[in-house]
């Protein structure tokens, strides 16, 4: 499922599930073999243990996701009296493990298909209603958790060690949990999957213009975190051996949310340091009980104030960076030396397109702004046409019809060959060869530029499978090389200058493999050499017998590249024609300059 | 015996009388939010502290009113404090609101801690400011509960005066639609966020002098009714302010309802449950605007 990164990626997740595993081993050690010994310190030990997986569960969904969960203590609670329950039925800890993982996937794939509708405090708040009526919850069905008055856990049994698990075995046991746990979550949130969670995350908008499912995506993401969280629940009774309501109410939902961000958001190492965190503190200061609250939330404070990423990444970049800033290399782009090799990668990974797609009588308004007025356009099957026009004219409104985003209020046809663009999502269309760019590029913030085409490339295989494709990761090396961005493959967008970014956003459409595609504005904020490598791919995707739908201010640039230009005016067609035509066109200029031709010897007077 | 029309009185009655109560502090975290985007956890509990500060003034023989005074400044000014020393460090960030959300947080958790080591933790009696009860058809109100009302909808009144019709009050409107254009035309940013912080946290403090007249001044006073102030925030919208009002009266009174005519036990999975399936069909609130994302 994880695709082969590059070696170096590839060895580097190695090492991480490596060092995750011995150190697993290590806390396993010293409590098997004495060093951490009395009853209270295995205790901690386990409490810990099984902290750091309901905390991680928390801090992955809100690292990859950006969603932030106060209900997790739901998934929790169903961990731990399922477990209770099932091991009173005699199940074994190994059966008990699958099903509650299971049963809290599926509540939390509910939960998570919503969080796309809201924002990110408005989805707490429908998790804080999880949190409140989970209590509720428990309260009532107290046969099988006890009610107020507590659940005592009745001992497990184990397949593997062949015997019942004593209540001293508990800390062991949450150790070994959480470690698989890491693991496990470190390959999903570092592979494919966490890539389309992260992409999902900083650009649901162009997410799903690769055809990305943004809320398919978040409910995955959030079933595998109740997943986890459930787990975390099972350890939870295996250490503690006393299921108390307390455990699960909304002052512990809160407490892990503050470890996850104090540790860390979305850090591994982050969710034991958050884990130490809430469980050493409030213990530490046990005798004084205003003063561990106090210092539990003057620490809260501290971190975010002086370490504003928490205490785990901040410690990683100090130790890999020391005081200085990173700094991304600055990527050369440019020169006509590659238009060669972009020809060719473009024939090869751009299918040519055999549909016309067909516009007639669009209207769009916003409100009382009419946008778009009864406006038909017809693109032939390889032609590249060009749209202008003032400010206001409806061109990037016209983009964001044919992609999905933006529901037109009458239309009498909008069809891509056979298939009829009025209806379907917006994902559906990279399935139908359609894709887009964006004016301000829209890359996706928390995936590296080789990443992102990545994921671009996987949605391209499975969205429109085409034969003798190259896989995933070749057509990413292929455009990093063609359109040279080798050198920033690793970096970030935020690191990139814009021109680059709009560079990358091209190769995104190449990676995805549209057979149409729309391009809102590339030439804006390019410099010069950024446009002539521009131009070259522009080129090369028209030799390829893709088709263009170009919108620019910089018209020089559109007249000179497409077969066809359409102006638009307050939303209706002004005049449509060839690039001479057009260039020509009295009309043209009034609409685009407020004015008539102006001849160079008028000017001059003017 | 209580006819089925009096019950129902009766609940809406004293439902609107802690709905006020939610109001207050749901309108002292819009006004928060719109001027500095800060959502503040802490409001609540500043109400607090400010109560036992001023209670200070109750021991030294001083009328409950000027407690009242008292509190409401001492309350303002922590707010201001707040601010200062806790949001403004954390500059402009990614996550903005939320993270001052988690600061506030840790900020309630430090001054309930400072209120327990100082005064103790035990519930202490807390005065009304009109003692009694007066009688409605077949049941009793608590004056402090009517008083409570009435002069929350009286506060209201005047912040939408303020906000409606005087210049300030516009200019704040203003600046809460776009920060950087509001500095742009001259508005004093500073200022603004001093009004806002201290309005909001001397409501806030209002709303808990009534609240602790009612049951009694502890550390944890503010936690329960917090919780549903937000609910109100989020039912009427986290950007209106009419919309916090009437969203933290809605709340009291679906509580009470909730309490009295479906199950006691299950009070907050009612409430919230109504408030999550009224969010389904009003994603930005009953009275928000939703932010477009660009394209």
């Amino acid at each position: 499922m994880s695709i082969p990164h590059t070696a170096s990626a590839h060895r580097q997740a190695l090492l991480r599930r490596a060092a995750m595993a011995a150190i697993g081993a290590l806390a396993l050690a010293a409590l098997a073999g004495g060093l951490v010994s009395g009853d209270y310190a295995r205790f901690l030990a386990g409490s810990v243990a099984f902290t750091a997986i309901t905390i991680l569960s928390i801090s992955i969904l809100a690292g990859v996701c950006g969603i932030w969960s106060l209900g997790h203590t739901a998934f929790i609670a169903i961990g731990a009296y399922t477990s209770a329950n099932l091991a009173a039925a005699g199940w074994p800890l190994e059966a008990i493990l699958p099903v509650v993982a299971i049963a809290a996937a599926a509540v939390g794939y509910l939960l998570g298909v919503s969080a796309g509708r809201f924002s990110i405090l408005y989805f707490g708040l429908l998790t804080l209603a999880v949190a409140l009526s989970t209590g509720e919850v428990v309260g009532r069905f107290s046969d099988l958790t006890g009610g107020d008055n507590g659940l005592m856990v009745p001992p497990m049994k184990s397949l593997l060690l062949q015997r019942e698990l004593l209540p001293a075995d508990g800390p062991a046991v949450a150790v070994v949990l959480s470690t698989l746990v890491f693991i496990l979550s470190d390959w999903v949130v570092t592979g494919t999957i966490g890539e389309r969670w992260r992409a999902v995350k900083s650009q649901r908008i162009a997410a799903s213009a690769i055809g990305l499912v943004p809320h398919r995506a978040n409910a995955n993401a959030f079933a595998f975190s109740a997943a986890i969280a459930a787990v975390g629940g099972v350890a939870t009774a295996l250490v503690v051996g006393f299921l108390d309501p307390i455990v699960f109410d909304l002052r512990s939902a809160i407490m892990l949310i503050v470890g996850s961000v104090v540790g860390g958001i979305g850090s591994f190492l982050g969710a034991v340091v958050g884990a130490t965190f809430i469980v050493g503190v409030p213990e530490a200061g046990r005798a004084f009980k205003d003063v561990s609250a106090f210092a539990l939330g003057a620490a809260m404070v501290l971190v975010l104030l002086v370490l504003p990423r928490g205490v785990a990444p901040t410690l990683a970049d100090f130790l890999r960076y020391g005081w200085r800033r990173v700094r991304a290399p600055r990527a050369t782009i440019g020169g006509s030396a590659a238009a060669q090799t972009v020809t060719q990668l473009t024939r090869r990974l751009m299918p040519a397109c055999r549909e016309p797609l067909r516009i007639e009588n669009l209207s769009v308004a916003f409100g009382g702004l009419s946008v778009l007025q009864r406006m038909s356009l017809t693109v032939a099957p390889g032609e590249t046409v060009g749209l202008i026009g003032p400010n206001g004219a409806g061109k990037t409104t016209l983009i964001n019809v044919i992609s999905g985003f933006v529901e037109h209020t009458g239309c009498d046809m909008l069809r891509f060959g056979d298939v009829d663009l009025l209806r379907g999502s917006v994902h559906a269309r990279l399935g139908h060869g359609i894709g887009r760019t964006f004016q301000h590029a829209e890359l996706f913030d928390e995936l590296t530029i080789r990443e992102m085409l990545l994921v671009a490339a996987c949605q391209r295989s499975a969205g429109a499978a085409v034969a003798g494709l190259p896989a995933p990761e070749e057509i990413a090396d292929a455009i990093l090389d063609a359109l040279k961005l080798r050198a920033v493959a690793d970096a970030l967008p935020e690191e990139l200058p814009f021109g680059i970014r709009k560079v990358a956003d091209i190769g995104r459409t190449l990676a995805a493999g549209a057979r149409f595609v729309a391009l809102d504005e590339p030439f804006s904020g390019l410099d010069a050499g950024e446009i002539a490598e521009l131009r070259d791919i522009l080129r090369s995707m028209k030799a390829a017998g893709v088709s263009i739908l170009l919108i620019d201010h910089a018209v020089q640039e559109v007249l000179d590249i497409t077969d066809r230009v359409v102006v638009l005016n307050f939303g209706t067609v002004l005049a449509s024609g060839t690039p001479r035509d057009i260039s020509d066109n009295a009309d043209v200029q009034q609409a685009y300059f407020g004015r008539k031709a102006v001849r160079p010897d008028e000017a001059v007077h003017g | 015996m209580m006819g089925a029309a009096s019950e129902l009185l009766s609940l809406v009655v004293s439902g609107l009388a802690s709905g006020s109560a939610y109001a207050l502090l749901a309108l002292g975290v819009v006004i928060i939010f719109r001027s500095t985007d800060a959502v503040n956890f802490a409001i609540g509990q500043t109400g607090v502290i400010a109560l036992y500060l001023a209670g200070l003034l109750l021991t030294a023989g001083a009328p409950l009113w000027l407690v009242m005074v008292g509190a409401i400044i001492v309350g303002a000014g922590l707010g201001v404090v707040t601010e200062r020393a806790f949001i403004r460090p954390l500059g402009h960030r990614k996550n903005f609101a939320f993270i001052s959300l988690v600061v506030t947080i840790g900020l309630t958790f430090m001054l309930q801690a400072l209120i327990g080591a100082v005064w103790g933790h035990p519930p202490r009696g807390f005065p009304p400011l009109v003692a009694g009860t007066m009688q409605i058809g077949d049941f009793a109100v608590a004056w402090n509960k009517i008083v409570a009302t009435g002069v929350a909808l009286a506060c209201m009144g005047v912040v939408a005066f303020f906000f409606g019709r005087t210049p300030l009050g516009i200019a704040m409107r203003a600046s809460a639609e776009d920060h950087f254009a509001a500095r742009i035309v001259g508005l004093d940013a500073n200022r603004i966020s001093i009004l806002a912080w201290s309005l909001g946290c001397g409501l806030a403090t209002l709303a808990m002098f009534f609240l602790a007249a009612e049951q009694s001044l502890s550390s944890t006073l503010a936690d329960h009714s917090l919780f549903r102030a937000f609910a109100g925030v989020f039912l009427g919208g986290l950007t209106s302010m009419p919309g916090a009002v009437l969203g933290g009266f809605a709340i009291g009174i679906l509580d009470n309802l909730a309490g009295g005519y479906v199950s006691p036990n299950f009070r907050d999975t009612i409430v919230f449950g109504v408030i999550v399936v009224l969010l389904f069909l009003r994603p930005a609130g009953l009275l928000g605007t939703a932010r477009k994302q660009r394209v």
